[in-house]
């Protein structure tokens, strides 16, 4: 057998049918969680979800570090990948947006005809979201401090600039997390509390999402997995850590600043 | 940290016929396995759980 082309011709893999199976869990986990308070389902949809997760990109990481699969024309197809992904993410932020704008600029009077509503005590924004916005801002300083030390075969600036980025990263989902003891307001007692928990609680989650993709690039990092010229995983890490950077200014400036 | 990524390189482009996923050795075969008996195991009762949520019993 002679591969006489550039292309990535993938092995049978079965994670995409533990993955299916695994989702079907969790669907019907939440429904008996929900419905008969059990919660094994429920469990056992996540474990066999995050199975698959850690097997998938385990084995994407074989094909590209290990067996050289990741050809220049096979990278073109995950750049394209990656970009159609962050696409589908700014569409799922639109929505919360949406929601946002399409209640706060004209309230009804239920409301008080105001924003935030009657008897809502928003927080200020000139105090942690400030805060949380420069720590955002800083990380995204750092990640291009990484790539401009790696693309130049720092090894060391790379390491420290890159655990510099996972710090400020975990330092933000701290203070968020700190912050939602702090409000007056619950996701479940109006508008205010349900547009303001939906987006930026999903905004969380993606931190916490690209965290951990930093700190698996800086793990492949430290265990050589990373050249001056082929590092795709690093930058698709970083296009995300942009992406969820940009998608907080949004927030901040919508919801915590105009909207207070 | 030592850099191993030639003897992984060696060990996962060996000509011996293995998918990537259990290229690896012991370790992806009993992970792959647990896994499968998992997502499987947990479908099979997932259906079972929603068949009896969908025939409830008559209470007297």
């Amino acid at each position: 057998t002679h591969q006489t082309h550039a292309y990535h011709m993938v092995n049978p893999s079965p994670w995409p049918l533990t993955g299916a199976l695994s989702a079907l869990l969790l669907t019907s986990g939440l429904v008996m969680w929900f419905h008969y308070n059990s919660t094994i389902l429920l469990s056992l949809g996540l474990l066999t979800n995050i199975l698959t997760m850690y097997q998938w990109w385990r084995d994407i990481i074989r094909e590209g570090t290990y067996q050289g699969h990741h050809t220049p024309i096979v990278q073109k197809g995950l750049r394209y990948g990656m970009i159609l992904f962050i696409v589908s993410e700014v569409f799922f932020f639109a929505g919360f947006f949406w929601a946002f704008y399409h209640s706060s600029l004209v309230p009804t009077h239920d409301l008080g005809g105001c924003w935030p509503p009657t008897g809502i005590t928003p927080l200020n924004p000139l105090e942690v979201p400030l805060l949380n916005t420069s720590v955002l801002l800083a990380s995204g300083v750092s990640i291009t401090w990484a790539h401009h030390s790696l693309m130049e075969g720092n090894r060391n600036h790379m390491n420290q600039a890159l655990l510099i980025t996972i710090l400020l990263g975990l330092y933000f989902t701290i203070l968020q997390a700190s912050e939602y003891f702090e409000t007056s307001f619950s996701i479940s007692d109006g508008i205010y509390g349900s547009t303001f928990f939906m987006a930026t609680g999903f905004h969380g989650l993606h931190v916490i999402i690209g965290s951990t993709f930093l700190i698996v690039c800086l793990l492949r990092q430290l265990k050589f997995h990373f050249t001056s010229k082929h590092h795709f995983g690093f930058e698709a890490a970083a296009w995300y850590w942009h992406f969820v950077d940009v998608v907080w200014l949004f927030l901040y400036v919508s919801i915590y600043w105009w909207g207070s | 940290f030592e850099n191993k990524v030639p003897e992984k390189q060696k060990l996962f482009q060996e000509d011996n016929g293995m998918p990537v996923h259990l290229k690896g050795g012991t370790s992806d075969a009993l992970l792959y396995r647990a896994t499968m008996l998992l997502t499987v195991g947990g479908t099979a009762y997932a259906i079972y759980m929603l068949a009896m949520a969908a025939f409830p019993k008559k209470q007297n």
